[in-house]
């Protein structure tokens, strides 16, 4: 009876070490790619936001100001968001969503490039940052305004 | 412990390849959807028009699998009511859509094939632009 018990705990000892691997190794991965998505999908949103938005270039800050809401658009869903928003992913702030405007020669904008940039993911077991990735470009298909301001 | 294992190696597939291929989806989404738009913006009733709408496609940096695969194979239709598609048109001045198909998106499956599953999983994409897009936003 003892020697079945000791074979028993044995066995668990083994098989645990790898079935506790794999889980850790399944969530890791999974949470990661889950994070991935969202952020392809919140990159592709902003861009999208971006082509279609109103380029009002009266001065630097009314591009920065479009560009914070672009960023917004991005990280919370929402060009304006409430103080209180949650971000599509944990700490991912507005800071780390990079727009890039392709211009013309005359100013007017050709195509949007949103990124992330220096986001790292806790995925609790190891933790991954993306850098230049996801990247989106959509072509620029809104209004260019030169002399507007952004309200 | 064999049913254990295949089992493990089920739920270890889901995760993995189950999440890149819904990656792979939304990254061939975004892209037809950025080149359509890129091609419909080209469009002008001119055989150059529908050249550089093709080159505007081929110039669109956006990439698959995680961000690092080019998009290959890509199909670019023109159409004038939205029905009738056609790669090679012939009456230029009535087009007003352009239809960008990603077909060639193979993810490679890793564990779900060694319990049964496909080899690939293909993720084909579709979207439609049209030369004078509804602007939603301000």
């Amino acid at each position: 009876m003892k020697r079945e018990r000791g074979h028993a705990m044995l066995e668990l000892a083994v098989s645990a070490g790898v079935m506790v691997s794999c889980l850790v190794g399944t969530f890791q991965f999974g949470y990661t790619f889950y994070a991935y998505n969202q952020l392809v999908t919140a990159v592709g949103n902003g861009a999208r936001y971006a082509a279609q938005r109103t380029y009002r270039a009266a001065s630097e800050q009314d591009i920065e100001r479009g560009n914070a809401a672009i960023r917004n658009m991005v990280v919370y869903g929402d060009a304006q968001p409430e103080p209180a928003s949650a971000p599509v992913l944990p700490k991912l702030t507005p800071e780390q969503v990079n727009v890039h405007w392709e211009l013309a020669g005359d100013g007017a904008p050709r195509s949007v490039n949103i990124s992330i940039k220096g986001y790292t993911l806790d995925a609790i077991y190891r933790s991954f940052t993306f850098d230049g990735r996801p990247s989106v470009e959509f072509p620029y298909v809104g209004k260019y305004a030169p002399t507007e301001r952004e309200p | 412990m064999s049913v254990c294992m295949f089992l493990l190696l089920a739920v270890v597939g889901m995760a993995f390849d189950l999440g890149r291929v819904y990656i792979a989806r939304n990254e061939a989404q975004i892209f037809a959807d950025a080149a359509s738009m890129a091609a419909a913006q080209q469009l002008d009733g001119t055989a150059a028009g529908i050249d550089r709408a093709r080159a505007a496609v081929a110039a669109m940096p956006n990439r698959w699998n995680l961000g690092t695969k080019k998009f290959s194979g890509v199909v670019i239709e023109f159409s004038a009511d939205g029905e009738q598609w056609d790669q090679q048109p012939k009456n230029l001045a009535a087009l007003r859509f352009a239809r960008v198909t990603a077909p060639d998106n193979h993810v490679e499956i890793m564990f779900l094939r060694a319990v049964g599953g496909p080899q690939e999983f293909t993720v084909p994409a579709r979207a439609v632009a049209s030369t004078k897009p509804v602007r939603l936003t301000q």
